[in-house]
């Protein structure tokens, strides 16, 4: 009922303003009346009268509360005051609406990369249940974490885990696609036919893949394909007749049979796969086994725990499993190796889905996001500042409001409001600069797949994220302010003739500038530290010779010929580019170096073997004119050549001739490979070492060069080729364009079936191994700037307040006889002093945050001296060419007019 | 000098409702001065805080008001207690009562009363 009539009231805008102001001047009048009569002077009545009746504002405000809905009414009321406020000093408006962009924007931009990448929860049913297997082999090889599975694996978890239900495999893939006029390549995945039932995922038109259409074969419509909201609008207008249609994938024809809905883009975060296909696709590509492999670890796996089940008791379950799953799965001579005996499996969750990128920048992401944080309270303690000066200025303006009735708590209502009044608009702006800067942040992934199907469009949750932070500044800049107001008195505030003299809020303001300069000066030192750390890297000596060298991976497996003839193909592809212009040489490898691939066997020297146990060695399989190609000296012996001869040869790094032969030279001795492979644990293969090149560094800039094998691609070794999938072409040419040129027309004509790979710029796969460091290094660097800028504007805030708080004084120092010097070292003392305390502050937080940070660092300690006090002197000297400006103010005054407006 | 008590909302409605209910339709200067009267000036209220308690007992129904003339011939706005406004002094007055009468007892219980 009451609540009815406010609404009516709200909605109508009817004021009992009239009435009220009615009644309380009857109230005065006869209240005035019988203060006349009884003997009051008509003056000292209507005093006693209004004294008695109270502040009338304040009762008028009561009345409107009861009235209507008092807090909208209120802020409204606020909000038209406070944009009054604002216009009148567009100065300090814009200036704090341009900090709060900065720092808004910063955190906006890296929270919608940590969002993408990180926390974006699946737009599918139910997502808290999913949950991601993976093998877990770390406790024989520290990196081997989140191995993918198998087939056999996941049928045999499905069939007999109580925990789980819906386990389905994920594998991204490429395709060349031909529809109508269109062939190109498709960015796409294959997936179990139960997997868009697990995830519950509904078609946009159509249907979706069913485990019937994952039979041998396919289902009633042969091979099954699901295309993307995406392509569906774009490349087929949304017409729904398009159901049914004829496609080839990969030399396969399939058939359209419906549409993903709007938005979804599967279980890998930063994939944006545009078709999906069943598992079977893999069968029609490399045959039946292929799907079936126990052997090969390749299918990401999703599940969803059943009702009241935790993930601990799931991943319990899995390990009490996961040995008879191998048992039942794995070939019987892999079964019983040392990595296979420890794997165990991991139930993670999969709310926000998987990426491999997540491995790589997690941490990155998470410090990055430290420090736009630290960001903000810098702009946050800048604009403190800037509010408490303003707010001594009006002193006046509070004083009066509370002489009016305005109560404390109003009073502060009335600053936060015009606080968020600023950190909205600034909001609004930092969301622009976020957009505006987020396709060169993706670039600096060093990923062109997740620079594709990353958005940095804001989203609903990076929209509300921002909001929460302008109101999360709002609150810190606009407390201390409306604290030191609220506690003005009223009485002295009213006297005080000059609003400048007063010092309200100094102490406060006298706290906020060390403690911007402390945060400055812990940024700028990890941006150092990370700085350094990209450019040793970057200059570091990787053994190789990057320029104008490409490295192309191949893709054979649908070529005829396989075993020997597969090794003869690639040698003679190798010869003929060779003849092609402006080749220099080229060769064949089966590790591209620095692509994060790593590849090790055990070694040891036969004339040895009594006394040495075999140790690990990095391997890689090459052909001839390989050490030439990317710049690799032999110290001793010769290359490897292209013929059976050599089969039985190898060539040693100095890293490894020094590790198996510590006492003498290697050339000529033979060096035994235990081999672990399905054909039995302890087969071994030796080889005569026939040259010995300079160390390289194998798939890290950050190792140092470890002890390197190259075998031969030699004929009677089918496991060398892996039948065409992994091997890699080494070119170097004069030019690049040459080096691409005579590896596509190479490929054209003689393997002019396998799809077209591009191949990578060496230089480029080398910048690209430090993308994690490089992407840290300039934006940490990029907030260290922003950092230092903001310090700076907050002291010359600072100075410039003092100075003009002190006018009068200093006029009088000056007409007693103060030097101008004297002066400017009045000002400069205040700043080294401010100086001093944020160095010594930030120095000690410094070192703590180098110290978190070490694990990013390379050849670089965290307590660099040079990285500190350089990072001390660019604060101090900001910080001092900062001060400058209004020091110079201050001995300029002129005591005559300093004294008189006194 | 003991300082005066400020009156809290609740009660000042009671006090406001109880006016009304013995001397009959008054305008907000009258129900002031009666309370003033009342109280001894031991309460003082600070007079205008009256108007919104007038204006929320109105929108609750438990009193109404129109414009009448004041006894010297001015235009006042008069309230006056309606049914809803009876009962809900019978029951607060009621409340009061018992609470009072509790906290009453208890003061006069004795060290001895309690063994």
């Amino acid at each position: 009922m009451r609540a009815l009539t406010r609404i009516r009231n709200f909605a109508t805008a009817r004021r009992g303003d009239q009435r009220l102001r009615e009644e309380l001047e009857q109230h005065l009048a006869m209240q005035t009346e019988e203060n006349i009569r009884a003997g009051m002077p008509p003056e000292e009545a209507r005093r006693q009268a209004r004294l008695k009746l109270g502040a009338v504002e304040a009762v008028r405000e009561g009345y409107h509360a009861e009235e209507s809905f008092p807090s909208v009414d209120g802020l409204l009321q606020d909000a038209r005051y406070a944009l009054r406020q604002l216009r009148g000093s567009p100065g300090f408006t814009l200036t704090a609406v341009l900090t709060l962009a900065l720092g808004i924007g910063a955190n906006t931009a890296v929270f919608t990369l940590t969002h993408a990448l990180l926390l974006r929860t699946l737009p599918v049913r139910q997502p808290g249940e999913l949950v991601r297997l993976a093998i877990d082999l770390s406790a024989t090889r520290a990196d081997a974490r989140d191995v993918p599975l198998n087939l056999p694996i996941i049928e045999a978890i499905q069939k007999q885990s109580r925990s789980m239900h819906d386990v389905f495999a994920w594998c991204v893939y490429d395709f060349p696609f031909r529809d109508g006029s269109f062939n190109g390549g498709i960015h796409g995945t294959i997936v179990s036919g139960n997997a868009f039932q697990a995830l519950g995922t509904r078609p946009a038109a159509g249907r979706l893949l069913t485990p019937a259409d994952d039979q041998p074969g396919g289902g009633s419509d042969g091979l099954a394909a699901v295309i993307s909201y995406r392509i569906w609008v774009n490349r087929y207008h949304a017409d729904s007749s398009i159901i049914g249609r004829h496609i080839t994938v990969t030399d396969h024809a399939a058939t359209i049979v419906g549409v993903a809905p709007a938005g979804f883009e599967g279980v890998i975060a930063a994939e944006h796969p545009d078709i999906y296909l069943p598992l079977e696709f893999q069968a029609a590509l490399y045959g039946e086994p292929a799907k079936h492999d126990g052997g090969r670890l390749w299918l990401e796996t999703f599940a969803r725990l059943n009702p009241s089940v935790s993930r601990a008791e799931a991943a319990a379950e899995m390990n009490s499993l996961f040995p008879h799953i191998l048992d039942a799965t794995l070939p019987p001579a892999m079964r019983h190796l040392p990595v296979i005996e420890k794997a165990r499996i991991e139930v993670k969750p999969a709310r926000t889905g998987w990426s491999k990128l997540r491995m790589q920048y997690t941490e990155p992401l998470l410090l990055l996001q430290l420090m736009v944080g630290a960001v903000l309270l810098i702009c946050c303690g800048n604009l403190s500042g800037l509010f408490l000066a303003r707010a001594s200025a009006r002193r006046h303006e509070f004083a009066i409001r509370g002489a009016l009735g305005a109560g404390r708590l109003r009073l502060m209502r009335q600053l936060f409001v015009e606080c968020l009044m600023l950190a909205l608009p600034g909001a609004l702006v930092g969301v622009g600069l976020a957009w505006m800067a987020g396709p060169w942040i993706l670039h600096m992934l060093g990923n062109a797949e997740a620079e594709e199907a990353i958005s940095m469009q804001p989203n609903p949750t990076v929209l509300w994220v921002t909001v929460a932070c302008a109101v999360f500044c709002a609150l810190v800049f606009g407390m201390a302010p409306a604290w030191t107001a609220s506690h003005i008195s009223e009485e002295a505030a009213l006297r005080s003739s000059h609003p400048r003299t007063s010092a309200g809020g100094a102490r406060l303001r006298n706290f906020f500038v060390p403690f911007q300069l402390a945060l400055s000066l812990v940024l700028v030192v990890v941006a150092g530290l990370l700085g350094t750390t990209v450019a040793r890297l970057l200059t570091e000596d990787s053994g190789y010779r990057t320029d104008n060298v490409i490295f192309a991976l191949t893709d054979f497996l649908r070529i005829p010929q396989k075993g020997d003839a597969l090794v003869a193909l690639y040698r003679r592809m190798a010869e003929r580019m060779e003849e092609l212009p402006g080749v220099e040489q080229a060769s064949v490898a089966s590790i591209a170096p620095f692509l994060g691939w790593r590849w090790a066997d055990e070694f040891v020297a036969t004339e040895n073997m009594q006394h040495a146990r075999p140790v690990e060695a990095m391997q890689n399989i090459i052909a001839a004119h390989y050490f030439s190609a990317v710049g690799i000296r032999i110290v001793a012996g010769r290359d490897l050549e292209n013929s059976d001869s050599d089969s039985n040869s190898c060539v040693v790094s100095e890293a490894a001739a020094r590790l198996y032969f510590p006492h003498g030279s290697a050339l000529g001795k033979t060096l035994r490979s235990i081999v672990h492979d399905r054909t039995g644990i302890d087969s071994f293969r030796d080889y005569q070492i026939v040259g010995i090149v300079q160390d390289t560094k194998y798939d890290s800039l950050r190792e140092s060069p470890p002890p390197i094998v190259y075998i031969p691609l030699s004929t009677g070794n089918e496991g060398q080729t892996n039948g065409g999938s992994a091997l890699f072409f080494v070119v170097h040419a004069r030019s690049m364009s040459a080096a691409r040129s005579a590896y596509l027309t190479t490929l054209h004509e003689m393997a002019s079936s396998s799809p077209e790979i591009p191949p990578m710029d060496f230089n480029q796969t080398l910048r690209d191994s430090a993308s994690r460091e490089r992407l840290l290094s300039v934006l940490s660097g990029f907030f260290a700037l922003l950092g230092l800028l903001l310090s700076g504007i907050g002291i010359y805030g600072q100075v410039a307040w003092n100075v003009t708080r002190r006018t009068s004084e200093i006029g009088v120092r000056m007409a007693l006889g103060a030097t101008r010097a004297k002066v400017f070292a009045l000002v400069m003392r205040q700043v080294i002093s401010l100086l001093t305390i944020g160095v010594l502050a930030g120095g000690i937080a410094a070192i703590f945050a180098a110290h978190c940070v070490r694990s990013f660092l390379f050849e670089v300690k965290p307590g660099n001296p040079w990285v500190f006090a350089l990072s001390a002197v660019a604060l101090v000297l900001i910080g001092v060419f900062a001060a400058l400006l209004p020091a110079r103010r201050a001995i300029s005054i002129d005591p005559m007019q300093a004294l008189r407006t006194e | 000098m003991k300082q005066k008590r400020d009156v809290q909302q609740g009660t000042l409605a009671l006090m406001v409702l109880k006016t009304l209910d013995v001397l009959g339709p008054l305008h907000g200067y009258g129900i002031a001065r009666r309370i003033e009267q009342i109280s001894g000036d031991l309460l003082s209220v600070n007079q205008g805080t009256l108007y919104p308690v007038l204006l929320r007992l109105e929108q609750e129904g438990a009193i109404a008001s129109e414009w009448g003339p004041s006894e010297n011939n001015r235009r006042a706005r008069f309230y006056r207690l309606t049914h809803t406004g009876r009962k809900l002094l019978e029951t607060e007055k009621r409340d009061w009562e018992q609470s009072a009468a509790i906290v009453a007892r208890f003061f006069e219980v004795k060290a001895e009363d309690l063994i």
